[in-house]
């Protein structure tokens, strides 16, 4: 009777943990097209910087929609020429998968958010920035049977290290590659004195102080580069004291890598420019051009989209890898945005930065990525 | 390098100036007003997006009238309802912060700006606000020490019983000095989001809010202190970021970090030197109850 019992009770329980969802090693139905998850970091939807880009390499290249009130309508052929860059206008292909996103509105949310992206059945969810390192590590160890791609950042274990899990794919940027090519850029438009403004002082941030520095000792040797750190991401007024001191100071071309204080050395250039003085900006992350036409040389990119868009791409292809990635300007990671601006023999001074570009790709120039690095780097002859 | 400097401290000094003179109206009243930080938030959205449909002086009032209108909320709390000071202020930065957040997003579909404005016209090479900054202090000083309001907002901050006593209605009178308050935060964020950037960013006004309040402290709640002090503080910072290109080898041993938390270190001095007993406003804090004595 007992025996009878517990064994019905068991019966029970085994089919109700079936009625839950299939089990994951379960045949899956007919592919309906894929669907790929995005949450964004606390910046979101608009941010025209880290989040923006990969939404774009997920909403616009890989499934061509837009997010209109809420809901998705198809781009117009017009609308995804605009969107996808002409050197890559070959390479990236809709793919026809479902994007759903959801946006951080606090650090809380990233976890909840990822689980939430998982439980409605995503094939790929991805966490947008560094921020959402230790969110992604806990849903995907959760969720081995997910596939999860983060950028910006390995994953990391208790001490710090990167550690490798299974069904993580991380992307990071060669940010001093690109930054090599602005600091090239700006050393040949700049006679004698050229301007970095950092965030705060940490290693990602002296990556892009290291590349811009060695791409400026490459192309104007003689040249000072002055720094400044602002100590936050987070106040435009420190960025625009910072690059109004840099501008008093001399220095034709100012670079940034500052977040949210970048918007106020952006805004000094342009009070500079209006006063008369020729000085240009540089931006960082996407191109930042339309902050101030006349004042934004060019910008440093990272092309966060392309990481996204490819993964989906290799997830549709089944070729969907884990492990860590680095993109650098051999893989399409980093570039600099157009140079709209007129200035003087434009053409050739473009040539020789894709001279350099080619250098790089070639492996025949090695990018400092840190202080103690750009010491001993020589710069390549032109 | 002395120019510069001088330009760097014209330009950067006027938001803090503004706020931290509004700190000083509040408490002298013996009202804590800890929200000023939220009270420049308003004031810096507020006057971004009038400027979009009017000119942008006209935008710069409407930005401390949004500044007096999060104040009157802090008066209504703390004089009205005689709640707690500190926490009303706290809960104001609170809201304000999650506030401009969402309303950026549900007026401009962006989490990080507005669409840009037409900055203020330079007057002298800086906007007219920095020489607003400049006269307005004196201007502070001038009605809290010589008219007759100025003594009473005084006299109700140190012991409201005496000026109820006198037949002065104490509620009123915190109430206008809380509303002045609130409007000069409401200036100082105007002139973040129409001098120093030409648009609304979401970061604003990034601590310069409880700043004001460590200058309002260091000046000893005096409105030529606080100024001073908010002075100094631009100062300080100025001559950090300019040793910073010019001789980066001195900075080097120096922490950073120690050069950026100078301000608020130089305040918990001041207060722990002094003693803030004696230099606060006697009645700051206390709710005023009529029935007691």
């Amino acid at each position: 009777m007992t025996l009878a019992r517990l064994c019905l009770v068991a019966a029970l329980t085994l089919a109700a943990c079936k009625k839950d969802g299939p089990a994951p090693d379960a045949p899956k139905p007919a592919p309906k097209g894929l669907t790929v998850g995005l949450v964004t970091d606390v910046g979101g939807r608009g941010d025209q910087s880290f989040n923006d880009s990969a939404l774009r390499g997920l909403e616009a290249w890989a499934a061509n929609q837009k997010s209109l009130d809420g809901k998705y309508v198809a781009l117009t052929a017009e609308e995804r020429k605009a969107s996808v860059p002409a050197e890559l206008e070959a390479r990236i292909k809709e793919l026809g998968i479902k994007p759903v996103v959801l946006q951080s509105k606090a650090q809380e949310d990233y976890q909840p958010n990822l689980q939430l992206i998982v439980d409605q059945g995503a094939d790929l969810t991805v966490g947008t920035g560094f921020m959402l390192e230790n969110a992604v590590e806990t849903v995907a160890r959760q969720n081995p049977g997910s596939k999860f791609l983060l950028i910006d950042s390995p994953v990391l274990d208790a001490k710090g290290a990167p550690q490798a899990l299974p069904n993580v794919r991380t992307v990071v940027f060669k940010e001093e590659e690109g930054s090599f090519l602005v600091g090239a850029l700006a050393g040949l438009v700049a006679k004698e004195k050229v301007g970095f403004v950092g965030g705060m002082e940490i290693p990602l941030i002296k990556k892009f102080e290291a590349g811009f520095r060695a791409g400026v000792k490459t192309t104007n040797p003689k040249a000072t580069v002055l720094v400044q750190y602002t100590g936050s991401f987070d106040n435009v007024g420190q960025g625009k004291q910072a690059a109004q001191d840099l501008v008093s100071k001399g220095c034709e071309v100012v670079f940034h890598a500052a977040g949210s204080d970048g918007n106020g050395v952006i805004q000094a250039i342009k009070e500079a420019r209006a006063a008369g003085k020729a000085v240009f900006a540089i931006g960082v992350d996407s191109d930042q051009s339309h902050l101030a036409p006349e004042a934004v040389l060019t910008s440093m990119v990272k092309r966060v989209d392309l990481a996204v868009w490819q993964a989906a791409s290799d997830l549709k292809a089944g070729a969907f890898t884990a492990g860590d990635q680095t993109m650098g300007l051999k893989e399409g990671g980093v570039t600099y945005a157009p140079v709209r601006i007129e200035i003087p023999e434009k053409a050739a001074v473009l040539q020789k930065v894709e001279a350099l570009r080619a250098k790089i790709i070639a492996g025949e120039v090695k990018v400092p990525s840190n202080t103690t690095d750009l010491e001993s780097f020589t710069a390549p002859t032109l | 390098m002395i120019l510069a400097l001088l330009n760097s401290i014209l330009d950067a000094a006027p938001p803090l100036i503004f706020a931290a003179l509004g700190a000083v109206l509040s408490e002298r009243a013996g009202v804590v007003n800890v929200g000023i930080e939220g009270m420049m938030r308003a004031g810096a959205f507020a006057a971004a997006v009038a400027a979009l449909v009017m000119p942008t002086p006209l935008g710069v009032l409407v930005g401390m009238l949004a500044g007096a209108g999060v104040a009157a909320i802090h008066g209504w709390l703390t004089i009205s309802l005689r709640s707690d000071q500190v926490v009303s202020g706290m809960a104001i930065n609170l809201v304000m912060l999650a506030l401009g957040t969402f309303l950026l997003e549900a007026v401009f579909n962006s989490p990080s700006s507005t669409p840009a404005i037409t900055q203020l016209p330079l007057v002298f090479g800086h906007s007219p606000l920095t020489w607003l900054a400049l006269v307005l202090p004196f201007v502070v000083h001038f009605v809290i020490q010589h008219t007759a309001w100025g003594l009473r907002l005084r006299a109700v901050g140190e012991k409201p019983q005496a000026v109820a006593a006198m037949g002065v209605r104490v509620g009123p009178l915190r109430f206008g000095a809380v509303l002045l308050s609130g409007a000069l935060a409401g200036l100082g964020g105007a002139a973040l989001s129409t001098a120093t950037l030409d648009r609304f960013e979401h970061h604003m006004p990034s601590g310069l809010g409880f700043m004001a309040v460590a200058a309002m402290v260091f000046g000893r709640w005096t409105p030529l202190g606080a100024a001073g002090a908010a002075a100094f503080f631009a100062f300080g910072n100025a001559l950090r970021i300019g040793l910073a290109s010019s001789a980066p080898q001195l900075l080097e041993v120096v922490p950073k970090g120690v050069l950026l938390a100078l301000p608020y270190a130089l305040t918990l001095v001041v207060l722990s030197v002094q003693g803030a007993k004696n230099v606060a406003p006697a009645a700051l804090g206390q709710p005023y109850d009529p029935e007691l004595r």
